[in-house]
């Protein structure tokens, strides 16, 4: 296998400027994740229009957005440990054992186990990218634009399915955000398209805005509210090295949440969340025999903290190598390179070797940087845990008003900012995740492209989409991932019905 | 907290969203039946696939009205009052940013947020003025963003 890329990136990520990005970006991701509040999409959001503005290369922010994303992974621990306060939905399970163990006495031993696991994962994780996104790449230069068109099915349908507990919010979200896309002007027709005659719009929506009003305004106002829920900290007393054979009964869960990590991370949009609640369930019916999981088992710790973990490494691969993120923080990633005019896709590795080799080798060095600051450092960061809200939220609004003032400094960007920011707030008090928004609208363009361009091979006819080999295989699996719940839910009612007569 | 919907509270909230979001399907799949073009080398053209997106969403709408899930209780009150006063000052302090320049703004904007996350006002003014500086010097001497620093001090 040729992996000529990777050295290139190593000459890049090395180079002395990227490296300090590479540290700036792991420190600040840390910070983000331990913060109780906000996680790495959040910060992503604030932190990709201060780094455009500043004239970063595109290889040099990607380093920057990756080191806050695997830092923030690394961070989310500390909240959810010491505080039982996820900073967002992939650190939720993390808690579930991490803050027992910490209410023992144990929150040193604690955060170095879920440390170490992290690192283990984030490791395996950039190893699997690093073998697997060339080969998918090289799979997906035979795609054109029907198969294209399928992926985006295929991408909506494990969204759909997977992320999330209510599908139809879910899925009503990719389509608010593939609508948002069409907005501008129509480059095949020349026609301008939901503009209302605004020549600002004809560009279509600014991304920076979009991001900036979805994952900072609504998040500030959903802050006041959920203020009030705060515990107490926990101090990091006792041992701060955990027990040699704690490590060591981690062992498996480590690795098989690194393993289901990274394939979910793999698979198009569903994310940290998804991977941590996978790998944490199937860890519990593994190695749960005596009942301790959820009062401080360190496997309970270890597995989805492993899964997270990966889950970023693994995001990267269907994002660097189809265009297709593979969680909510890959998809304004994505957005950023497109602020760049780079579409990624299979060409990207023959292409921009620098830029995927650069990203992938800051990974591996992040990784090892990360362990460092989160094993011995981890009481510095946990410091941030007290930082009070009345500092921190004006601070993420004074990011916000600079990165779109910097970037679009027009008084309609900060309005429509605002704008989306309340309907951001109102869509998520009924129960709605931002991050489908997102990736309909990276991908909106494409798949309307992709059909179209299909279409116009064809001369119009719709069996364009069901030829080859690669477009049957992805509608299959789209039917398959949408199914999916459904039998999931039949054979828990068949479990559930069987069970009382087992267990009794 | 001042809230105090219940489950019925959130189906009613489900419902509202959901004619909300049938109505934005019907808004937009209008607009876009009526795009204006007079060439497209494709045949599908600039109205089909946003037309397909209103029917979906149309669709989904439906079943979000008849099988409604759960949702967060809304604020009321000076709760409710708060929560829409932060996007107000991010405006405020927006309109003013040009004249009175960074400092200023973000100092009122700073100060007025902390006030609703409960600082007082000496802690709240403190973190603004402190805030203000160092994100100024940040930015402008570290970073090298571009911020106005007050059209009516001459800048």
């Amino acid at each position: 296998m040729d992996l000529s890329y990777l050295w290139t990136g190593f000459s890049v990520a090395l180079s002395p400027m990227n490296l300090l990005i590479g540290f700036v970006g792991c420190f600040l991701g840390t910070m983000i994740g331990a913060l109780p509040a906000i996680g790495p999409i959040n910060g992503i959001a604030l932190l990709l229009p201060i780094a455009y503005t500043m004239g970063l290369p595109a290889e040099s922010t990607m380093i920057l957005l990756a080191g806050i994303y695997s830092g923030a992974e690394y961070g989310g621990r500390i909240s959810s440990i010491l505080l039982n306060v996820p900073g967002d939905a992939g650190a939720v399970m993390t808690a579930l054992d991490g803050n027992p163990l910490a209410r023992q006495g144990r929150a040193g031993e604690a955060l170095m186990i879920s440390g170490l696991s992290s690192f283990v994962g984030g490791i395996l994780g950039v190893v699997g990218l690093t073998f697997f996104a060339p080969l998918l790449s090289g799979l997906a230069i035979g795609f054109g634009p029907a198969e294209y068109f399928v992926l985006m099915i295929f991408a909506f349908a494990t969204l759909g399915s997977m992320v999330g507990s209510q599908p139809v919010k879910t899925l009503i979200g990719c389509v608010i955000g593939l609508m948002l896309a069409t907005v501008g002007l129509d480059a095949t027709s020349g026609a301008y398209r939901f503009t209302f005659n605004e020549p600002e719009l004809g560009d279509g929506i600014e991304f920076v805005v979009l991001v900036i009003g979805l994952f900072s305004i609504s998040e500030a106002m959903l802050m006041l509210e959920h203020q009030a829920s705060g515990g107490s900290i926990i101090k990091i007393a006792g041992r701060t090295f955990a027990r040699w054979a704690d490590i060591v009964r981690c062992t498996g869960a480590t690795l098989r949440g690194s393993v289901i990590g990274f394939i979910v991370g793999v698979l198009p949009g569903t994310g940290a969340s998804v991977a941590s609640a996978v790998s944490y369930t199937t860890e519990k019916r593994i190695s749960d025999r005596d009942g301790t999981f959820g009062k401080g088992d360190v496997r309970g710790l270890a597995a989805p903290e492993a899964a997270n973990n990966a889950t970023a490494a693994g995001a990267f691969v269907p994002m660097l190598t189809l265009g297709v993120p593979g969680s909510g923080t890959t998809a304004v990633m994505l957005g950023a390179l497109m602020l760049y005019n780079i579409q990624p896709g299979p060409q990207l590795f023959a292409e921009r070797p620098e830029l995927v080799g650069g990203l992938i080798a800051s990974l591996y060095i992040g990784n090892v940087l990360l362990l460092i600051m989160n094993l011995p450092l981890v009481g510095v960061f946990s410091r941030v845990l007290t930082l009070p809200n009345w500092i921190l939220v004006p601070g993420i609004l004074v990011l916000s008003i600079v990165g779109v003032y910097s970037t679009h400094a027009s008084m309609l960007s900060i309005l429509m900012m605002l704008g989306i920011g309340v309907v951001g707030w109102l869509l998520r008090k009924l129960g709605f995740d931002m991050a489908p928004i997102i990736l309909g609208f990276v991908l909106g363009r494409v798949m309307e492209v992709n059909l179209r361009n299909a279409l116009a091979i064809s001369g119009g006819d719709l069996s364009i989409l069901f030829q080859s080999t690669i477009s049957i295989v992805l509608w299959i699996m789209a039917a398959a991932v949408a199914i999916l719940p459904f039998v999931l839910s039949w054979r828990a009612r068949q479990v559930k019905a069987t069970a009382p007569q087992l267990l009794s | 907290m001042t809230t105090s919907t219940g489950p019925r509270g959130a189906v009613r909230s489900d419902r509202v969203g959901a004619v909300v979001l049938f109505a934005l399907a019907v808004l937009y799949g209008l607009d876009a039946s009526r795009i204006s073009y007079s060439f497209s080398s494709d045949p599908l053209g600039p109205r089909v696939f946003p037309l397909i997106l209103a029917g979906v969403l149309a669709l989904l709408s439906l079943i979000y009205f008849f099988r409604p899930g759960s949702s967060e209780p809304w604020p009321q009150g000076r709760l409710l009052a708060s929560s829409i006063a932060i996007p107000g000052l991010v405006l405020v302090a927006t309109l003013l940013l040009e004249p009175l320049g960074f400092a200023i703004a973000i100092t009122l904007l700073v100060t007025g947020v902390g006030r609703i996350f409960g600082a007082s006002w000496r802690f709240a003014l403190f973190a603004g003025i402190v805030q203000a500086a160092l994100w100024f010097l940040l930015f402008r001497y570290l970073l090298e963003v571009y911020l106005p620093g007050g059209s009516i001090f001459g800048f």
